[in-house]
């Protein structure tokens, strides 16, 4: 095929639009964009933004699946628009929303500060076990320890673990998949010695207890953290943690 | 002045029965048939206690063509059960690290199920082994 | 704000665990529980013909390990299910929460309660 005969195919993208200072709720709009074999859905809304309605808002920086800005629910399912590339989607008209579960703020603009006040509230730094200076050297780590919690610190913080999770759906204040794998990324860490303040921080109803194990928040993560292993597995650790509170002097109450 | 206005999406409510998070709906609804066999047990020394008529009525129940039937279909969601039980089990434990790498969910999903067929297979044998 | 207010416990461990309980024995033992006691057991079949006649079934309750193992299954199975069916009729909306409490863990306990004394009743 020409280059010119591939251009002329156009592939419609249905987009749930919602400006605050006209639209009273979010409607789709249609728009045809230009295909080829090797455009990406962020590339189709660029194409839109650039051609067609310069008002189209959404979030994107690094077009290479690591910045974690252009997460949007495609044909329904979350995903990474500039990893989702056209030609793997079926024939027709593809849907583009903001992400689930999330406010909008504009089109596919999404409100995230709830979600930083969760990452916030884990203590999402090394609490060193015993404090060292300087002179006395670094911490060491074996590549056993290192494997133990590496896997969670790939997060992206791209939230489309928590637009599939039907309980982070039924209640927004659950801490939710992905602040709990950053939470397993220090409590793994063989350096730190922060765990128990992190366990008393998720011993709620609205911590860990709000998981029931769907597991597709691991299936959905495009960085393979696994966010429902770093929840179930920290069930366990809250449960024992449960009944040991009530043995440790210097527990609260 | 600020335009914001978030816009809150009302929630599905049926989710429940929807892909992708059906299969999920029934791994725990075969949490039923687990309740409804120890039902049977709890029915058996219920009859038990009241005495030999009545605990020979449910005998006589048990060995029924009806209540086979029910016991076998009870049997295979007691299987899916265990097969859905284990596909969770890597969910929660810790990461398993041998020679620096990681255990795959698969293969320990496989040597548990295995092992579970195997204690299943064990109990039969002993009861049998036991009883001759 | 580093110093985060300290959160109300949930008590979902205490269930959560005997959930875990019921569901991982049940996974180990539940098909070969119900083969022995509802189909190879009252039809005969690899075991002697008389093996759940009323003599030994009253022996077995009388045994203090086959009370632990009575109270264990039928409470454990009990407590499995009704975790995991509230959390379902939850997601369902199946009703207002305390109804559905009572219905799923409000049974398994009287359950429980009830299958004690019932062994206790039989005697040893």
């Amino acid at each position: 095929m020409s280059e010119a005969a591939t251009l002329t195919k156009t592939v419609e993208l249905r987009i749930l639009r919602y400006l605050p200072a006209s639209d009273e709720s979010p409607s789709f709009r249609s728009f045809q964009v230009p295909y080829s074999d090797d455009m990406s859905v962020l590339q189709a809304l660029q194409t839109i933004k650039d051609t067609l309605d310069a008002t189209l808002s959404f979030r994107w920086s690094c077009r290479m699946a690591v910045c974690g800005s252009c997460g949007m629910m495609i044909n329904g399912e979350p995903r990474l628009a500039c990893n989702t590339f056209l030609r793997n989607l079926p024939p027709g008209p593809v849907t583009v929303e903001a992400l689930k579960n999330f406010p909008i703020e504009r089109d596919l603009v999404v409100s995230v500060g709830d979600f930083v006040k969760k990452i916030e509230s884990i203590y999402p730094y090394i609490i060193p076990k015993e404090p060292k200076t300087v002179a006395q050297g670094t911490y060491l780590q074996t590549p056993a320890q290192l494997a133990a919690y590496e896997s969670f610190s790939d997060c992206i913080n791209c939230m489309l673990c928590y637009a599939a999770c039907p309980q982070f759906g039924e209640n927004p204040d659950f801490i939710g998949p992905g602040a709990m794998a950053l939470l397993q990324r220090y409590n793994g860490d063989s350096r730190d010695g922060g765990q128990q303040k992190r366990l008393d921080a998720i011993a709620g109803e609205d911590g860990v207890w709000s998981c029931t194990a769907v597991g597709i928040c691991s299936e959905v993560c495009p960085k393979h953290v696994d966010p429902a292993n770093a929840i179930n597995q920290n069930k366990t650790n809250s449960a024992f943690d449960f009944f040991l509170h009530y043995l440790r002097k210097d527990a609260a109450q | 002045m600020s335009e914001r206005r978030p816009y809150t999406r009302p929630i599905d409510e049926d989710w429940w029965k929807k892909p992708p998070y059906l299969s999920y709906t029934a791994r725990e609804l075969s949490g039923i048939a687990v309740t409804i066999y120890g039902g049977v047990l709890f029915t058996g020394l219920f009859s038990l206690w009241r005495g030999p008529e009545s605990y020979n009525a449910f005998l006589r129940f048990l060995q029924s063509p009806l209540s086979l039937l029910l016991n076998l279909l009870l049997l295979a969601v007691v299987v899916y059960h265990v097969v859905t039980w284990f596909q969770t089990l890597p969910k929660t434990m810790p990461k398993m690290i041998v020679d620096g790498k990681q255990v795959p969910a698969a293969k320990i999903t496989q040597i548990a199920t295995l092992a579970a067929g195997g204690s299943s297979l064990l109990l039969i044998l002993l009861t049998m082994w036991v009883a001759r | 704000m580093s110093e985060a207010v300290p959160v109300k416990r949930s008590i979902s461990p205490i269930f959560w665990l005997l959930f875990g309980a019921g569901g991982m024995l049940s996974a180990l033992f539940g098909p070969a529980l119900i083969l022995i006691t509802d189909v190879l057991g009252p039809t005969g079949t690899g075991l002697p013909a008389d093996f759940e006649s009323y003599d030994h079934a009253l022996a077995f309750a009388r045994n203090p390990l086959g009370k632990l193992v009575l109270l264990a299954v039928i409470s454990l199975f009990f407590w499995h299910g009704a975790e995991r069916i509230y959390l379902t009729l939850k997601d369902m909306k199946a009703g207002p929460l305390p109804v559905l409490k009572l219905a799923t863990y409000g049974v398994a306990a009287a359950v429980t309660l009830v299958t004690f004394l019932l062994l206790l009743a039989i005697g040893f």
